[in-house]
């Protein structure tokens, strides 16, 4: 099927991209032909121009062909040194300098401004992220000439009943994707949004397979008779009411599985003029509802930067909010351009991820004056209006309170069900009610299920009871015991048989030292080494805890 | 010919206490310390404490998380500490051991 080639295509690029010989070829195969189909639609296109520039060439096969064929000056660039060896490798010997290879980036163009008639790009687009598209539309923008044009082949989302399938099977690839750690492709979701305000327009476009590969033609027009490029803002996206409300449920119930990303760029809060400051946060739907009520209507610009869907301080601590995704949203976004104002307010538990020194190092016209706003981001309006010197205590210390531990118990219980024992539960129930049916059974796997429940409730609400140690191994002995008395109890209430309770308690303290351990991360009170220190020991009382719990409850099934 | 090191020597004539991997997470080096406070400001855990001297030490170096806030934003460097990618937490302690590229929050 087309999708899964599409997908797949993209996917595995970043295998085919190591071997440049075999590039062309395999491309080719996953898009059964259909690359090929574009070339030659392309270069039916090229009549009067006369100096090509291409984006991402790969092994160079386009660029070739249009120098040869319509004898054209062609520059190619991409940003794989190994990809622009074999093509230099493959140079033809028979077009006498018109074609040039060079390693280079959309990031910066190596031509003058307004030098070139056509710009190509075949099968890149979807390998950048959104800020990325804006900086390459608004980079080549700027590199053609008056009426130039730019010719992209892209892949999208299908049209109409084809995007079921679509979703279904990008869903599979994109888990499987994770599991090979590489990064994902974007879906070119508002691309056509950028368009216009940027200042292209589009004059012709072929599309193949419902839509999902396309090739489309624009035209650079100047925006409003300007000399540069227009930006791009996304529309605001609703924070208040009871949709949003449910956006929130949504992100409490999945937090540490998925990750929920909104369009990055410049949102308002109230009615932002030129004296207004910016307040720099991350792209997670949670983030972003949860700072914009917090800001309670007051006047500012609100950058929105492209932490791929994660909150702020797991995005910091993760290569996915720093310096260099900062700087990216000021030049994709042109947020300078909106205010006169120099203050930009980054959240404080960013700086895991930013280096405030290095932000007006690296780059050459920073025209800010960034500082770390207030830890919860309750507290900005507070900032904003006092500008502490130095914060106060409340301002920049990080708590686990009772309402923190409450949306931890159900995020993390969440997790532990569908991360961890949906496979075991899965099982059971099929052993109960297919291999062995032995509906009176049953009831152990809804036992199994509550004491997951109960001894994560008692873990978080408990948890400064074991404040005395910084040892997970040994917060999860506690919690077990804890957990025991407390459900051996309220079983010795609820005039359970004896042995029953006896033999499950092995699985009752081995689910709450896993919880214990699990919740690690949520408590801010251990660091990667500790943790890490102690992951070789947990393997093993893990794996003899398992046995033991597992063995003792089968007896306990099998007997009563 | 090189001496052995003997740190406990070093860190008792000299005026700063010199982190090694495995006892001190973290330290400000009092040298090079300028005592502007930023390390103060972004400390989630208010570790970096004013002394006497206008300058910064942290007041309790077994609460540290070693999540690099400090460090990187420090203007002139004065921190030394063992950092690593990630935060404090089981499943990204099993991702760097296991899998090896890596934590699992990004």
């Amino acid at each position: 099927m087309n999708y899964d080639l599409r997908i797949m295509a993209v996917t595995y690029m970043k295998k085919l991209e190591e071997e440049p010989e075999t590039y062309e070829q395999e491309f080719t195969n996953l898009t059964k032909g259909i690359n090929l189909e574009i070339n030659d639609w392309i270069i039916d296109r090229i009549n009067n121009d006369n100096s090509i520039f291409e984006i991402g060439c790969g092994p160079g096969t386009l660029a070739a062909r249009i120098a040869k064929q319509k004898g054209k000056n062609v520059i190619a660039i991409d940003k794989n040194f190994q990809m622009i060896n074999y093509a230099m490798a493959n140079y033809p010997s028979d077009i006498a300098g018109k074609l040039l290879y060079q390693i280079g980036s959309f990031n910066n163009l190596t031509v003058f401004h307004s030098s070139q008639d056509l710009v190509i790009s075949t099968f890149m687009l979807s390998e950048l992220r959104p800020l990325e598209q804006q900086i390459f539309l608004r980079n080549v923008w700027k590199i053609l000439k008056k009426g130039g044009r730019l010719i992209i082949a892209t892949e999208f989302m299908p049209l109409g009943i084809w995007k079921i399938g679509f979703s279904l099977r990008r869903w599979r690839y994109k888990k499987k994707i994770r599991r090979y750690r590489l990064k994902n492709t974007q879906l070119n979701k508002y691309f056509f949004n950028y368009l216009n305000p940027i200042g292209f327009k589009i004059t012709d476009k072929k599309t193949w397979k419902h839509n999902s590969i396309q090739v489309i033609e624009l035209v650079k027009f100047n925006n409003e008779g300007k000399e540069e490029p227009g930006y791009y803002q996304p529309k605001m996206k609703k924070y208040k009411g009871i949709l949003s409300q449910f956006r929130i449920f949504r992100c409490i119930f999945t937090g540490q599985i998925d990750r929920v990303p909104i369009e990055p760029g410049i949102y308002q809060s109230g009615n932002p003029t030129r004296k207004s400051p910016i307040i720099v946060t991350a792209n997670y739907d949670f983030t972003y509802i949860k700072v914009m009520r917090d800001l309670k209507d007051i006047d500012v610009w609100v950058l929105v930067i492209d932490t791929n869907g994660i909150n702020v301080w797991c995005a910091a601590r993760g290569n996915d909010f720093g310096n260099q995704q900062v700087l990216e949203a000021i030049e994709a976004t042109g947020v300078q351009n909106y205010t006169k104002n120099e203050l930009l307010l980054l959240p404080q538990l960013s700086a895991g991820g930013v280096s405030m020194p290095n932000l007006s190092k690296k780059s050459k016209n920073f025209p800010f004056k960034a500082k770390y706003g207030p830890i919860w981001s309750k507290y900005i309006p507070e900032y904003l209006k006092n500008k502490p010197v130095q914060k106060p205590a409340n301002m920049k210390l990080a708590k686990f309170n009772i309402f923190h531990r409450t949306r931890a118990f159900i995020t993390h219980t969440t997790f532990l069900l569908r991360k961890v024992f949906f496979y075991p539960i899965i099982a059971s129930l099929i052993i109960f009610l297919v291999v062995f049916p032995w509906f009176n059974k049953l009831y152990w796997v809804i036992d199994f299920i509550l004491w997951i429940i109960t001894s994560n409730l008692i873990i978080s609400f408990l948890f400064p009871l074991s404040n005395f140690t910084r040892k997970f191994i040994l917060k999860g002995l506690v919690f077990g015991i804890i957990t025991i008395i407390i459900l051996g109890g309220t079983f010795w209430i609820l005039q359970k048989p004896f042995a029953y309770i006896l033999l499950n308690t092995p699985m009752i303290f081995w689910i709450s030292f896993f919880s214990t351990m699990s919740f690690s991360g949520y408590s801010m009170s251990t660091s990667p080494r500790e943790i890490q220190e102690e992951y070789g020991l947990f393997t093993k009382v893990n794996k003899i805890l398992l046995v033991i719990s597992v063995i003792s409850s089968l007896i306990s099934i099998l007997l009563i | 010919m090189i001496e052995k090191i003997n740190i406990k020597q070093l860190e008792k004539n000299s005026c700063c206490s010199i982190p090694s991997l495995n006892n001190i997470r973290i330290s400000i080096i009092t040298s090079i310390c300028i005592g502007c406070g930023v390390c103060a400001e972004v400390c989630p855990f208010g570790l970096p404490q004013k002394k006497a001297n206008n300058k910064y030490r942290i007041s309790d170096p077994a609460l540290c998380t070693e999540c690099s806030a400090c460090k990187r934003n420090c203007p002139v460097g004065a921190i030394s500490m063992f950092e690593q990618k990630g935060c404090g937490c089981l499943w990204d302690a099993r991702q760097r051991i296991t899998k090896k590229n890596g934590s699992c929050c990004s």
